[in-house]
């Protein structure tokens, strides 16, 4: 009974605390990762954008995608490195209307990933 | 992770429920939690295994929350008898000195056919070989035998009459037809809806129980020729 009733609180916490940090990093990660695709934003906007920045926005998600891959479905990963692999090239070419659509459709993703994993009605129905 | 968690625990929580409802006949030798368990832990750790679009931490959460529920309810079922009922249910007597206890079988939706079925698994063939049959909550029957039976059967009973119904095939079986045991019932000083159980063998022992009643050992005539 006792052994029963350490490892149930010991589970329960465990995925409690796990549960937490999940929360906070995923959060964390993609506001940073919104951020930086903002500023992206508004050098389009601006027609100042290079293929530097939007390198330089793909590795900044690299670095995160490594630890996020234990967390998040991994095809929604996938769909992030496309739609940033599109944009390099549409700013290389500098198509501004295109490319501009293609980080709109990045940031929002990178709005509604983590709200994915929030304790809600629809996610767990 | 917690959404995983919820949501592999509403999946228990609901298969608990209904294998709990569905009766002993679809648990099959096991504990309901423990048949749920088994039923669904191979998927749990298959599909994210097998899958590498889906994050192995999410089967890992999957399989503590079902650790966990298990453990949940192992305290509970060691709070009290009235917890261990809801979670477990209850032993049910189903053969008791009276004869079958119709209404036990129909609460677990089983059928006099099944309780047969079950006796001929356990070795007993005739419904008076037993003084008592008891469903297990896990569906295993327990038997305890009759050691005062008066005549044993010498060849295989049939089952002519369930709850009120007459079987048509195993009538035919015996070279008799419903109005002959409709007939046999009057002569009881019955009717055919009052008759919960009556089987026949090849000899015409016959195992009687009318409802409210006690079970009788009676002789049905065959037909000369008829050999069961």
């Amino acid at each position: 009974m006792v052994k029963t009733i350490i490892s149930s609180i010991a589970v329960a916490v465990i995925v409690l605390t796990f549960a937490l940090f999940e929360q906070w990093f995923i959060t964390k990660n993609f506001n940073e990762f919104n951020d930086v695709l903002a500023v992206l934003y508004q050098k389009i906007e601006d027609e100042s954008a290079t293929e530097e920045d939007v390198y330089a926005v793909q590795d900044n998600w690299l670095k995160k995608k490594k630890s996020l891959h234990a967390f998040i479905p991994h095809n929604d990963i996938k769909e992030i490195d496309l739609w940033l692999a599109e944009s390099v090239t549409l700013v290389g070419d500098e198509k501004w209307e295109d490319a501009i659509s293609k980080v709109e459709v990045l940031i929002e993703l990178s709005e509604q990933i983590p709200k994915t994993f929030t304790l809600s009605f629809e996610n767990i129905f | 992770m917690l959404v995983t968690f919820f949501r592999t625990l509403i999946i228990i929580i609901t298969l608990m429920v209904l294998m709990r409802l569905m009766g002993k006949r679809q648990i099959g030798e096991m504990q309901p939690f423990e048949f749920i368990v088994t039923l669904i832990i191979a998927d749990l750790a298959c599909v994210p295994m097998a899958d590498v679009s889906i994050p192995l931490l999410y089967g890992v959460i999957s399989i503590a929350c079902l650790f966990l529920f298990h453990q949940v309810l192992t305290i509970l079922e060691q709070k009290g008898k009235f917890l261990k009922k809801v979670i477990s249910g209850r032993p049910s007597l189903v053969i008791d000195k009276n004869g079958i206890v119709l209404k036990e079988l129909k609460k677990n939706d089983m059928s006099v056919d099944d309780l047969i079925e079950s006796m001929r698994a356990n070795g007993y063939f005739a419904l008076d070989d037993l003084s008592y049959a008891i469903y297990e909550s896990n569906g295993q029957l327990s038997s305890f035998e009759n050691q005062n039976q008066s005549q044993p059967p010498t060849s295989l009973p049939l089952l002519i009459v369930s709850d009120g119904k007459i079987d048509d095939g195993n009538c035919k079986k015996i070279g008799t037809d419903t109005e002959r045991i409709k007939n046999f019932i009057v002569e009881q000083k019955g009717r055919l809806k009052e008759v919960e159980v009556m089987t026949v063998d090849g000899n015409g022992r016959t195992y009687f129980k009318k409802k409210g009643q006690k079970y009788e050992i009676l002789f049905f005539p065959l037909k000369e020729g008829v050999k069961w």
